[in-house]
């Protein structure tokens, strides 16, 4: 861009109040909903962890599981490495939990204010619901606040419910797979998670069952001075398949909240999980202030031999993301994959990236991470490919580009590659660069103005990662690019 | 409670200090103290070190060294041992970096050129070494940078004047050589290449017979605007031999450096490779091969920045690890805020030979600015079996062909050496590491 381009656009601001509009609207799900709310004093102690545990009913072991993490998190540091400007977290000033005071005991009977939030987010929990066919659980601030299609999907033997259920309903299920792919102390985060976590989806398929439809969890913090801790646990059993969307959105608030979720993802033998996130917490002001902390620790173990585990990610929001979804190929043939877009924009940062560990024979990973920066921000990729010495012709691809627009943000690469095994076959490629003059110059020739233009070339970097998002989030996902990357040019 | 091996160095240092050449000159005695002191009070980086991560020094950390050599101008070496086909111009030998005049050929030196050892300037005229020899408490300095300016004495010092171009190439000598004890060397270089000056520099590290000593080394290079320097590095240290070194190099407007490299020797083995491209249009072009075999751990590092507008860097290094061998490689490239116009390449492949050997690869790139190409690649793997198919079925024997194809992985690396005696050496010497590679030869 020239100089005398960027002064017109600095004039055409100035004298154009409704581009200045068009400029600071960006983050479309800021809004707070009035809601009384039940919420535990801000601290955290084991006195806490017990009220928590108290209030949700849990049996003694769980109650004595997060003790235990909690211990654990006592005697960690908090992670250095990923090299994040941040303000320390002030650990006793969040409130653990908060929960609607009016807790629905059927779907029918949900508050409508939340209702209307979920409408205002595009969430379907009602009659609309079974237009889309998406069978939804919707987590506000701690807890679940309804689970949509409950019947259907126990006609075909798939349990879909809150965590809290889980624990009460399925204790055995729970207490064979939680914490078998995350264990407690795994790392800072994880273990504060596993002591304090609040609810989060379960999802178990029985053997041979194909979900019959795809499953979603719409995560919303909106309680000021709380974080969220969800715990998500996927069961898949030999031969089951199932398709897991999650979505995230919080008010615009100064205060820089904390997300510290787990996910852990076990699928056995030839069973399939496919887990999608579109991200958007609130990124913060343009000046960096407030946003959302999203620590995530995610991880899907490939147990079985010819099990299959893939995640797709959009990430659009948060102050700063720290997250690798990963992969353990245990099975033997088992096949892993990372498709990822990140965006950043204004103060944003992010450290997202993934693990692929492989330990069985003929195991396969396939990584395609597309990061996009813009304004002062920070985008980093860091991942992992490593190869065990029994992995018998394991095979991974990688590949990484960035794309800069501006000349304040950064673009990282950090990827570890460890091989073990003479017969593995392991791959990487990045690629760092700007959007060039003549693509540019290629569609505003054909008559689209800049932001369009560039719109359009984001667009096209990011194809392959929107291909394996399921429909209703590819739109989003596009749609929410463009609004994410709104004054970035110029 | 320090380890052994720092409790070993600290013990033996009062004296080595007060021996060394330019010992007694305040300055450098005050800076080679603080070093030391560093050294003892921060040891060796652990395994948490991200720098480290791959190379454990646990091993290293109970051992104990001798440090220098008080026969080191006794020791018997053969001329042969170390002379290269072609390179006949001004040599400089060092036996556990210790300078051997009698092994060395300084005299008749070109117009513009000044080489000596370290050890004589040192006691000559130090104050213009002042600037360099202050340079040790860098934020990236680490245990062995920091022995080495605290016990450093001698190494080479070498200029170039403005506008003179040295045709015959130099030719620097590190010698191992068997002793009755485990012995602790340091070297320090300086190389310094006017504008317009240009050199080509053979740096060779050999052992003559088997030893388990550890050499240090820390050269710095200045490259003066436009100024041009082919730097080739052949390391054939002992088999047990360790051996860290760290180059710094400044690249001013324009200058060029092409960089080669062959790690062969050695159990223990890192380089690293600091580049800082800091004036406009300079350029470096890196190529290297390690061949790690036996229980060979050789590490590789290269931390290159691009701080001027319109650099360049182009790095291609490929690694071959057999039986317990394990080759470690970094290759970093950061673009600074304002550099546009960078453009920056770097490719690492590897191949694993046997089941136990290992590699470890992290391709690194680190933009802040957006006038850029930046792309790194790096691959683990086999060789091709349909080459292998190919060139049997033309009648070659299997081990013949696993040879020829990868010593052809390996060439790669010595593409663009100007130098044709050198090159066609430094060819004859992978064929002798690969496995197969005697009988095929």
């Amino acid at each position: 861009m020239t100089a005398e381009r960027s002064d017109n656009v600095a004039t055409l601001r100035e004298n154009n109040p409704e581009v200045v509009e068009a400029l600071s609207r960006r983050y479309g799900a800021g809004f707070i909903t009035d809601i009384e709310t039940d919420s535990l004093p801000p601290g955290l102690n084991e006195d806490i962890i017990r009220a928590l545990s108290a209030l949700k009913e849990e049996p003694e072991w769980m109650t004595e599981w997060r003790l235990e993490a909690y211990r654990h998190w006592l005697t960690m540091p908090m992670p250095d490495w990923a090299k994040l400007k941040l303000s320390p977290i002030d650990f006793q000033a969040i409130s653990y939990y908060a929960a609607p005071k009016n807790r629905p005991k059927s779907l029918d009977e949900v508050d409508p204010k939340l209702l209307e939030t979920y409408d205002k987010l595009g969430v379907p929990l009602h009659e609309r619901a079974r237009l889309a066919g998406v069978a939804v659980d919707a987590v506000f601030d701690s807890v679940s606040v309804g689970t949509t299609f409950r019947k259907e999907l126990a006609e075909a033997g798939v349990i879909f419910c809150s965590m809290s259920e889980a624990i009460k309903e399925h204790p055995e299920l729970v207490r064979e797979y939680l914490g078998t792919v995350v264990p407690t102390g795994d790392n800072y985060f994880a273990a504060l998670n596993s002591a304090v976590f609040s609810d989060g989806s379960f999802v178990f398929i029985p053997k041979g069952v194909r979900c019959p439809m795809e499953l979603s969890t719409y995560f919303r913090i909106n309680a000021g001075h709380t974080g969220q801790f969800e715990r998500t646990l996927i069961i898949a059993e030999d031969e089951a398949y199932v398709s897991y969307l999650e979505g995230c959105t919080a008010p615009m608030r100064d205060e820089n909240q904390l997300h510290a979720a787990v996910v852990e993802l076990v699928a056995l033998e030839k069973a399939s999980i496919k887990y999608s996130t579109v991200q958007n917490w609130y990124p913060g002001d343009e000046n960096g202030v407030g946003g959302i902390y999203n620590f995530v620790t995610k991880r899907g173990d490939c147990r079985g031999d010819d099990s299959k585990i893939s995640w797709t990610q959009v990430e659009t929001g948060s102050a700063i993301t720290w997250k690798y979804p990963s992969c353990v190929l245990r099975g033997d043939r088992s096949v892993g994959e990372f498709y990822s877009v990140a965006l950043t924009h204004h103060h944003q940062q992010a450290d997202t990236g993934t693990k692929m560990i492989h330990v069985g024979k003929g195991t396969r990973s396939k990584i395609v991470s597309k990061g996009i920066s813009a304004g002062k921000s920070s985008n980093a990729y860091r991942g992992l490919v490593k190869v065990e010495k029994g992995a018998e012709g394991a095979r991974n691809y990688t590949q990484c580009d960035s794309l800069l627009i501006g000349k304040t943000c950064g673009a990282h690469t950090f990827p570890y590659m460890e091989v073990k095994n003479s017969t593995a076959i392991v791959e990487h490629e990045a690629t760092t660069s700007k959007i060039s003059d003549d693509q540019l110059f290629y569609c505003r020739a054909r008559g689209l103005d800049e932001e369009n233009a560039v719109s359009m070339i984001v667009d096209g970097f990011c194809k392959q990662v929107f291909r394996e998002l399921p429909m209703e989030f590819a739109v989003e996902a596009k749609k929410l690019l463009e609004v994410s990357l709104e004054g970035a040019v110029g | 409670m320090a380890s052994p091996f720092v409790e070993a160095q600290a013990e033996r240092a009062p004296d080595v200090l007060a021996r060394l050449p330019g010992a007694g000159l305040p300055w450098l005695d005050a800076l080679r103290r603080e070093q030391l002191e560093a050294f003892v009070r921060e040891g060796l980086p652990g395994a948490r070190n991200e720098a480290w991560k791959y190379t454990a020094l646990r091993a290293l950390e109970r051992r104990a060294f001798l440090t220098g050599d008080a026969e080191a101008a006794a020791r018997a070496v053969d001329i042969s041992d170390f002379v290269l086909p072609g390179v006949d111009g001004p040599r400089l030998v060092f036996v556990h970096g210790v300078f051997r005049a009698d092994l060395s050929s300084l005299d008749a030196l070109p117009e513009g050129l000044r080489l000596h050892p370290l050890s004589q300037a040192l006691v000559e005229d130090a104050e213009p070494l002042r600037f360099f020899l202050s340079r040790g408490g860098e934020q990236a300095a680490d245990a062995f940078t920091r022995l080495n300016a605290a016990l450093a004495g001698d190494g080479m010092v070498l200029r170039v004047a403005q506008g003179a171009r040295i045709d015959a190439p130099v030719h620097l000598v590190q010698i191992g050589t068997p002793a009755d004890e485990d012995l602790a060397w340091h070297a320090r270089n300086i190389v310094e290449l006017g504008e317009d000056a240009s050199l080509t520099l053979i740096e060779h590290h050999v052992g003559t017979g088997p030893h388990k000593h550890l050499g240090t080394q820390v050269s710095d290079i200045v490259l003066h605007a436009r100024a041009k320097l082919a730097w080739i590095g052949l390391q054939e240290a002992a088999d047990g031999a360790l051996l860290m070194r760290r180059d710094r190099v400044r690249l001013d407007a324009n200058a060029h450096a092409r960089v080669h490299a062959m790690e062969l020797g050695g159990s223990l083995v890192r380089r690293e490779l600091d580049a800082e491209l800091r004036g406009e249009g300079a350029r470096l072009d890196t190529r290297g091969v390690f061949l790690p075999g036996g229980r060979q751990h050789l590490d590789t590092r290269l931390d290159i920045r691009h701080v001027a507008k319109h650099t360049a860097t182009d790095a291609l290094w490929r690694g071959v690890a057999d039986q317990r061998g394990r080759g470690v490689f970094h290759g970093a490239i950061t673009v600074a805020e304002g550099a546009d116009g960078a453009d920056a390449a770097l490719s690492n492949k590897n191949l694993l030979l046997s089941p136990h050997a290992e590699i470890d690869t992290q391709p690194v790139l680190e933009i802040y600015a957006d006038e850029v190409m930046a792309a790194h690649g790096a691959t683990v793997g086999q060789l091709d079996e349909r080459a292998l198919f190919y060139l049997r079925s033309r009648g070659l024997p299997a081990v013949a062909a696993r040879t020829l194809l990868t010593l052809a992985f390996c060439r790669a690396a010595l593409d663009d050496l100007d130098h044709e005696a050198l090159c066609e050496h430094l060819g004859e010497r992978l064929a002798e590491r690969l496995p197969g590679g005697e009988t095929a030869a």
